[in-house]
C-alpha cells in the first residue's frame, strides 16, 4: 500500500506526460455543450473533474452504444470473401482519468455477466482489460446518490486501479493496484508520503462524504422474499403508471447491460453490431412469431426492477445489480425514484 | 428537407396526369437539369453505419 | 398558481365522491426538485397527493390513450390542446372525460436552472411570480417568466381551450412573436442548416424519451421500431437518428401543440422542438392552423380547401 502526493501543478503536466504509454479517457465538456462526456481525449484536453456526475455513464468506454462485432463480404473477387473479421480496434492501454468510484464499481457488477468460466464476451473484456481507473473520490455527493447503501459509495476502491482525492490544492493518490502503480509512473507523479497518515487522512475525508449521503435504501427483505411474492405484489401497476418507457434509465445506467444484435447490408458486404438496448422497450421481448411476454408496459417496468433488485440478488448472491449512483432517478423524465421502488419491494 | 439543410432545388413536386405525355417529358428534363446543376448530394447518405 | 392545487383537490374530491369519473390523473410532489410524478387518483383520500405547481411540463394527455375508464384530467392549455387532438383522432371520447382546466402561467425550465448553477440545486419555491432556488451555499431569486421553459415563454394559449370545471380565472393571453427562432434558422444558407441540425442531435443516445412523452406518438409501432421492413437503422450512425428526428416531426405536423414535453423528458437536454417548430409555423402561415382549438375542424393534412397554397407544386 503506497499514498503518492500530486502537486496540482504538476497534474497536467503528468498526463501529458504518460500519453506516451497510455490513451487517455475522462470526461470532457465540449464547446456549447452542457455537460462533460466520457471521450478519448485529444492532446491538450484535460479531464473536466468539476463535474459531480457524467449525465451519461462511463460504461461506453467499454461497453459503446454501437459496436462492430465483424464485418464481411460476398463479393468473390475479395480475399476476404464469405470470412467474418473482426474489425481492428486500439486495444492498446487506457487511462480512464476521473472515473467516479461507483461508476468503476458498476464494471464489476457487468464483469459478472460479460466475462463468465463458460463464456467471455471479447469486445467487452478486451476494452475493460486495456483500461486503469484512476478514479476521483467525490467529496460532496449529490441529492440523488445513494452508493453507500450498495455495495459501493464515494470513495469504493473495488473497481479501481487508483483512488485520487482532492485536498484542495494536491491530490492524494491512493494506489490499490500495480496496473495503477504503472500508470502514476508514467505520468511521473512518484512523490511517496507517510502511507499511515495520508490514510487516515483519507478516511477522514471519506467518513466525512458519507455522512453527507442522506438517501439510504435497504434490501435485506427483498433478499428473505420469494420471487413471486414480489412479481405479484400490488404496487406495480402503481409504480408503473406515470412510465412512459422510454430508455433513459436504462440507457444511463452503469450497470444495464442489455443490448441487441443488428445486420446492416450495404451492396455485398456488410457489418454486424450491438446495440445498446433495454427491458423498457416493447421490441426488446418481442418474438418473430409475433408475441410478445412482455407485451404491456407494468410487465416491462416490474422487469426493469426484479431484475435489479431480486434477480441478479439471488442469482450472485453479492448485492444488487445498482450502485447508487441516482442517474435513473434524476433523469427519469417522470420522476421514477428507484429508492421508491426498493422500499416498496422490501416493506 | 430543406429546412434541414438538403440545398433548394433537390426537391421537387409536380402534378402529371396520365395523360400529360409532353408534361412529364418536360418535368423530368427540368428536375434532373436542376439536380445536375446543384452536383452530387452529400447529406443523407449512408454507405454504412459509422459508430464507435 | 401555487392557489390552485385546493381548487384542484375540491373539485377532484367532489367527481370521485359524486361518481362521476372512475379516476382522476394529476400530478403527485416528485422527489427531486423541479420534478412531479403524473399520477392516477381513484380514492377521495388521495385526492391530498395531487399538487400544482410550475413544474408539471409533462403532458397529461398522454397517459389518457385508449383508456375506457370515465376520467377526469387536470390540464392546463396545451394539455388541453393535446386532449382535443386525442378525442379528434379518435383515442378519447369526449364523454369519458371530465377537464378540469388550469389556466397557467408557465413551467419552469429545468435543464436551464441546472446548469445556471455550478452547485446542486435542492430546493425549488415559488411565491408571487418569483422562483427561490437553493442549494447548499448559494441562495438566488429569479422572476419566474425569466426562466419558463421556451415554448411556455412563447405559448399564446395558457388557458385550456376545452373544460368542464376550471380551478381559478382565465390568465391573459400573451402577445408574443412566437416564431423568432424558427426564422433564424430559415435565414441560414443550406449548409448551415444542416450543421445546425448536426450539432443540435450530437448527444442523443435515441432513448425516445422525447417521443415518449410526446401524447401525439402512440403508434402500436413506431416506424423506427419497425422490423419488417425495417426503415431506419438502429444504430447510433449520425444520419439514423437524424432521421427519427425529422421523421417523427412530420408525424407530428398539424398535431403538435409545441406542449414541450418532448424536450423536457430529454435526459441531455436537446431542444428537438426546432424540428416540430418549423412545421408548426408552416401550419399556421399556410393554413392559418393551430392544432388542437376547436373539436369541429379537421387538421389540415385531412381536408382539402381549394384555397390550400399549392405554389410548390410545378
Ligand atoms: S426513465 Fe423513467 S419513464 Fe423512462 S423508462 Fe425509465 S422509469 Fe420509465
Ligand atoms: S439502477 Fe439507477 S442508481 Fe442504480 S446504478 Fe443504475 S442508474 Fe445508477
Ligand atoms: S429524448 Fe433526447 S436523447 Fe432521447 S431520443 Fe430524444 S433527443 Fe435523443
Ligand atoms: S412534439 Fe413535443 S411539443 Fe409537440 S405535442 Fe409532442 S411532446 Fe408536445
Amino acid at each position: 500500500m503506497k499514498v503518492i502526493k500530486i502537486d496540482k501543478k504538476d497534474w497536467v503536466g503528468g498526463l501529458e506526460k504518460s500519453r506516451s504509454a497510455y490513451r487517455l479517457v475522462g470526461p470532457f465538456k465540449e464547446n456549447g455543450k452542457q455537460f462533460p462526456v466520457f471521450k478519448e481525449l485529444d492532446k491538450g484536453q484535460e479531464p473536466d473533474l468539476t463535474t459531480l456526475n457524467t449525465v451519461i455513464s462511463p460504461k461506453s468506454i467499454v461497453f459503446p452504444q454501437s459496436e462492430v462485432m465483424f464485418e464481411y463480404t460476398t463479393d468473390e473477387k475479395s480475399e476476404d470473401c464469405n470470412l467474418l473479421k473482426r474489425p481492428e480496434k486500439n486495444y492498446s492501454p487506457c487511462a480512464v482519468i476521473g472515473i467516479r468510484p461507483y461508476d468503476a464499481a458498476a464494471f464489476l457488477l457487468v464483469q459478472k455477466n460479460f466475462d463468465t468460466p463458460d463464456y467471455r464476451d471479447p469486445y467487452w473484456c478486451d476494452a475493460y482489460e486495456a483500461c486503469t481507473f484512476i478514479g476521483m473520490a467525490i467529496n460532496n455527493p449529490d441529492n440523488t446518490d445513494f452508493s453507500t447503501s450498495t455495495k459501493s459509495g464515494p470513495f469504493d476502491e473495488s473497481g479501481l486501479d487508483v483512488l485520487l482525492v482532492d485536498m484542495k490544492d494536491h491530490f492524494l493518490a491512493k494506489v490499490i493496484t500495480d496496473k495503477g502503480d504503472a500508470y502514476l509512473k508514467a505520468a511521473g507523479w512518484t512523490a511517496k508520503v507517510d502511507t499511515d497518515a495520508a490514510i487516515k487522512q483519507i478516511d477522514e475525508m471519506k467518513n466525512k462524504a458519507e455522512v453527507k449521503i442522506a438517501s439510504k435504501i435497504s434490501f435485506d427483505n427483498i433478499e428473505k422474499k420469494s420471487i413471486m411474492e414480489l412479481y405479484e405484489a400490488d404496487f406495480w401497476e402503481d409504480v408503473a403508471f406515470a412510465c412512459i418507457n422510454c430508455g433513459t434509465c436504462t440507457y444511463l445506467c452503469p450497470t444495464c447491460w442489455c443490448f441487441d444484435i443488428q445486420d446492416e447490408n450495404h451492396g455485398k458486404s456488410g457489418k454486424r453490431f450491438k446495440n445498446w438496448d433495454g427491458c423498457m422497450f416493447p421490441l426488446f421481448t418481442h418474438h418473430s412469431s409475433g408475441h410478445n411476454p412482455r407485451g404491456i408496459k407494468v410487465m416491462r417496468v416490474r422487469q426493469r426492477f426484479m431484475h435489479k433488485l431480486k434477480y441478479f440478488l439471488d442469482k450472485y448472491e453479492d448485492g444488487i445489480m445498482c450502485v447508487g449512483c441516482g442517474r435513473c432517478t434524476r433523469f427519469c423524465p417522470v420522476n421514477i425514484d428507484i429508492r421508491n421502488v426498493c422500499k416498496l419491494m422490501n416493506s | 428537407m430543406e429546412h434541414m439543410g438538403i440545398e433548394p432545388g433537390r426537391i421537387h413536386f409536380s402534378w402529371v396526369s396520365s395523360a400529360e405525355s409532353t408534361k412529364f417529358v418536360q418535368v423530368v428534363n427540368e428536375v434532373t437539369e436542376a439536380v445536375k446543376a446543384l452536383g452530387p448530394n452529400n447529406h443523407f447518405i449512408t454507405k454504412e453505419a459509422k459508430v464507435a | 398558481m401555487l392557489g390552485y392545487i385546493d381548487k384542484i383537490r375540491q373539485i377532484s374530491k367532489g367527481l370521485i365522491e359524486d361518481k362521476k369519473v372512475d379516476m382522476i390523473i394529476g400530478f403527485k410532489k416528485g422527489t427531486m426538485p423541479m420534478m412531479n410524478e403524473p399520477c392516477l387518483v381513484k380514492s377521495p383520500k388521495d385526492v391530498e397527493k395531487l399538487v400544482w405547481d410550475s413544474n408539471c411540463g409533462i403532458n397529461l394527455a398522454n397517459y389518457l390513450t385508449d383508456r375506457k375508464e370515465r376520467i377526469g384530467i387536470i390540464a392546463k392549455g396545451c394539455d388541453s390542446r393535446n386532449i382535443v387532438t386525442h378525442i379528434i383522432e379518435n383515442k378519447i371520447k369526449r364523454e369519458q372525460l371530465v377537464i378540469i382546466g388550469v389556466p397557467c402561467t408557465g413551467m419552469i425550465d429545468k435543464h436551464r436552472l441546472t446548469s445556471m448553477f455550478e452547485g446542486e440545486i435542492e430546493q425549488v419555491t415559488e411565491q408571487n411570480g418569483n422562483i427561490t432556488i437553493k442549494g447548499e451555499d448559494f441562495e438566488e431569486i429569479l422572476k419566474k417568466n425569466d426562466v419558463l421553459q421556451q415554448n411556455c415563454s412563447v405559448c399564446i394559449h395558457r388557458n385550456p381551450v376545452v373544460y368542464d370545471e376550471l380551478v381559478s380565472d382565465l390568465v391573459e393571453e400573451q402577445d408574443v412573436d412566437r416564431y423568432e427562432d424558427v426564422r433564424k434558422i430559415e435565414a441560414m444558407p443550406s449548409e448551415k442548416k444542416w450543421n445546425y441540425f448536426d450539432d443540435l442531435l450530437s448527444t442523443c443516445i435515441r432513448c425516445y424519451a422525447c417521443r415518449n412523452a410526446c401524447p401525439l406518438c402512440y403508434c402500436p409501432t413506431c416506424f423506427v421500431d419497425e422490423s419488417r421492413p425495417q426503415w431506419v437503422g438502429k444504430s447510433d450512425d449520425s444520419i439514423d437518428i437524424r432521421t427519427f428526428h425529422f421523421l417523427r416531426a412530420y408525424h407530428c405536423a398539424g398535431r403538435c401543440t409545441d406542449c414541450g414535453a418532448c424536450e423536457r423528458a430529454c435526459p441531455v437536454g436537446i431542444n428537438m422542438r426546432m424540428f416540430t417548430r418549423k412545421l408548426e409555423k408552416d401550419c399556421f402561415e399556410q393554413y392559418g392552423w393551430e392544432a388542437g382549438l376547436s373539436l369541429d375542424e379537421r387538421p389540415p393534412l385531412d381536408t382539402y380547401k381549394p384555397e390550400d397554397p399549392d405554389d410548390f407544386i410545378k
